[in-house]
């Protein structure tokens, strides 16, 4: 576990050397706080609408608000992991690197665990981050407080299933432009694989709905946290780690 | 009593159907600096990427320090250290950090981390720069950088890809002066295809070309072996066609060099004679008869393009000539 938490240490701090991470967490925080700002204002007209027929009580703060707030952040993550996880293999072999490591007396799992666990702290940190916009409101209102965590952790859970995914399609390849094009089609895929569930309603639908990201967060974002939820992320973190460790094993034997 | 500490045996890498190596196999004993000498595309890198347990064997076997690479490549690794052709440097990192997170990753104690870092940059020179950006830095110093993640854990086994490529003259002597040192504590296997850095640094050296070893020897032992080679160069006012020379018996090959030739003479015949007699009768006008200099070269050369057979040597040395 040593060579994995110095490899995630340098991972993390190579990414705040670079303006990669700033600049995304900057773009991230800036849109999601846009985002944010609209619902509390949306949420205002809403309540002088709610006022005017006396059912106030009903109209919860946090449904309204950190809710939508958190859905549009795990848009815009779809979209940013991609692109912060196309370099975790490709530029260690662009610049060479990457001989100083496989000539490590590391595994590959050693390996695939220092990246991802690099790339978890930084999504502790983005997570975070999102999260002082959200306790602001604690100011003003009451939120939900159970549901506002749980929309947080789901938020966590979700990224790192995104990084999994990422970091599965950055072992596949050199390009660092077709790792991010991979990871942002199959996360795009498994966002949307409700779709066709939705319409259909036989036995494939029940996959595809489970298969769905976008379900599973739903449940987060409504204060609802079940193991079937859970085991669904870590599952898809899991696939994604394995099988990089699969094309790392591959690797050496292909050259 | 010497202890082997590379041995690879029958080693075979195939990439679809191109085999990079053909059962290669040869040994490296603890202290010996080996030169692993091969034009482009003989499969240097290949054998050396096998050894450093980056790439799995066709078939084979690799063992470093006793350890079977194959079967249990974390372990063995952990006796190895590589500089690939491009040395592996992070630009955001300082030397200091840099080989600080190396150190770490070939499990050098952390207590000793420090100490080990001190002692490796001392001896690559390094100190002056500790708390430089390896972006900021010269190739030179890059280099020594790359040198310096291979030897950080004190591996037994040093192996080096083409050193000293790219170096300035003052540079190159430093690297190989510090490659002599390395050896006699670790094992060094040092590929490169400049000939001079091999007598400079090596004791042993072994040429592969077209995926095989085609000698295996020291390099007094490579020099006796080929000493019948003896190859001369020439130079006349009124130099002859290439076509009249080369019809003069017992010449293997013509190379155009500096307003002259050198010149081959085929294994046990001595062309001397007939030469200083044609250049006076025929009025060439001899200026300069002298042994060629770089026998290690024509060694290589020898080795090299041996298997190519009698009839195509005439027409590889015309081929040189036109170029």
């Amino acid at each position: 576990m040593r060579a994995a938490s110095t490899i995630a240490l340098r991972e993390l701090r190579s990414m705040f050397l670079s303006p990669l991470a700033w600049t995304l967490l900057a773009v991230l925080f800036a849109i999601t706080a846009y985002m944010f700002m609209a619902a509390v204002f949306n949420y205002q007209v809403k309540l002088v609408q709610f006022q005017s027929f006396g059912e106030v009580p009903k109209l919860s703060l946090t449904d309204w608000t950190i809710a939508p707030m958190l859905g549009n952040a795990a848009v815009l993550l779809l979209l940013i992991m991609p692109m912060l996880t196309m370099r975790l293999f490709a530029e260690e072999k662009r610049r060479g690197t990457w001989a100083a490591i496989a000539s490590s007396p590391l595994s590959p799992l050693e390996i695939i665990l220092g990246k991802y666990l690099g790339l978890l702290l930084f999504l502790a940190i983005t997570v975070a981050l999102l999260a002082v916009p959200v306790g602001l409101l604690f100011l003003f209102g009451t939120p939900d407080l159970g549901q506002t965590l749980s929309g947080l952790g789901g938020l966590f859970l979700l990224a790192a299933a995104f990084g999994a995914v990422g970091l599965a399609a950055s072992s596949a390849t050199d390009n660092p432009m077709v790792a991010a094009l991979v990871a942002f089609g199959v996360l795009l895929l498994l966002w949307i694989a409700s779709w066709v569930g939705e319409a259909g309603g036989n036995g494939i639908s029940v996959v595809l709905s489970y298969l769905s990201l976008t379900s599973h967060y739903q449940n987060f974002l409504t204060g609802v946290v079940n193991s079937t939820d859970l085991v669904y992320f870590l599952l898809l973190a899991a696939v994604g780690l394995l099988f990089a460790r699969q094309r790392l094993m591959a690797e050496r034997i292909n050259g | 009593m010497p202890e082997t500490m590379i041995e690879i045996s029958e080693l075979t890498r195939n990439y679809g159907p191109t085999k990079a190596l053909d059962a290669i196999g040869f040994q490296v004993q603890r202290g010996e600096v080996m030169g692993f000498l091969g034009p482009n595309g003989a499969g240097k890198t290949t054998a050396m990427r096998i050894l450093a347990g980056i790439l799995a064997p066709t078939e084979g076997s690799v063992h470093v320090a006793g350890l079977d690479m194959i079967a249990n490549p974390v372990a063995a690794r952990a006796k190895i250290g590589f500089l690939p052709e491009t040395p592996p440097i992070y630009d955001e990192m300082t030397v200091r950090e840099y080989l600080t997170y190396l150190a770490a990753l070939r499990r050098v104690p952390r207590a000793r981390i420090r100490l080990a870092v001190d002692h490796t940059m001392d001896r690559c020179g390094l100190k002056a720069t500790a708390d430089r950006l390896l972006r900021n830095l010269s190739k030179g110093y890059r280099q020594r950088a790359g040198i310096a993640q291979a030897i950080i854990h004190s591996p037994e086994v040093v192996i080096l890809d083409e050193p000293t490529v790219g170096l300035d003259p003052i540079q190159i002597r430093e690297i190989r002066q510090l490659i002599r040192d390395l050896g006699g504590e670790h094992s060094v296997l040092l590929s490169t295809h400049i000939l001079p850095e091999v007598r400079m640094t090596c004791n042993r050296v072994a040429v592969i070309n077209q995926g095989r070893i085609v000698a295996n020897d020291t390099l007094e032992g490579l020099e006796q072996k080929a000493s019948g080679i003896g190859s001369f160069f020439m130079r006349w006012n009124h130099p002859p066609d290439l076509d009249i020379l080369q019809q003069i018996p017992g010449i293997a090959r013509i190379k155009a060099r500096e307003g002259g030739w050198t010149i081959t003479p085929a294994p046990g015949s001595d062309p001397i004679p007939e030469l200083v007699h044609r250049s006076a009768t025929q009025g060439w006008d001899l200026r300069e008869l002298v042994p060629a200099g770089e026998s290690l070269e024509e060694i290589f050369l020898h080795l090299t393009t041996r298997e190519e057979g009698a009839d195509t040597v005439a027409a590889y040395a015309s081929e040189e000539v036109s170029s």
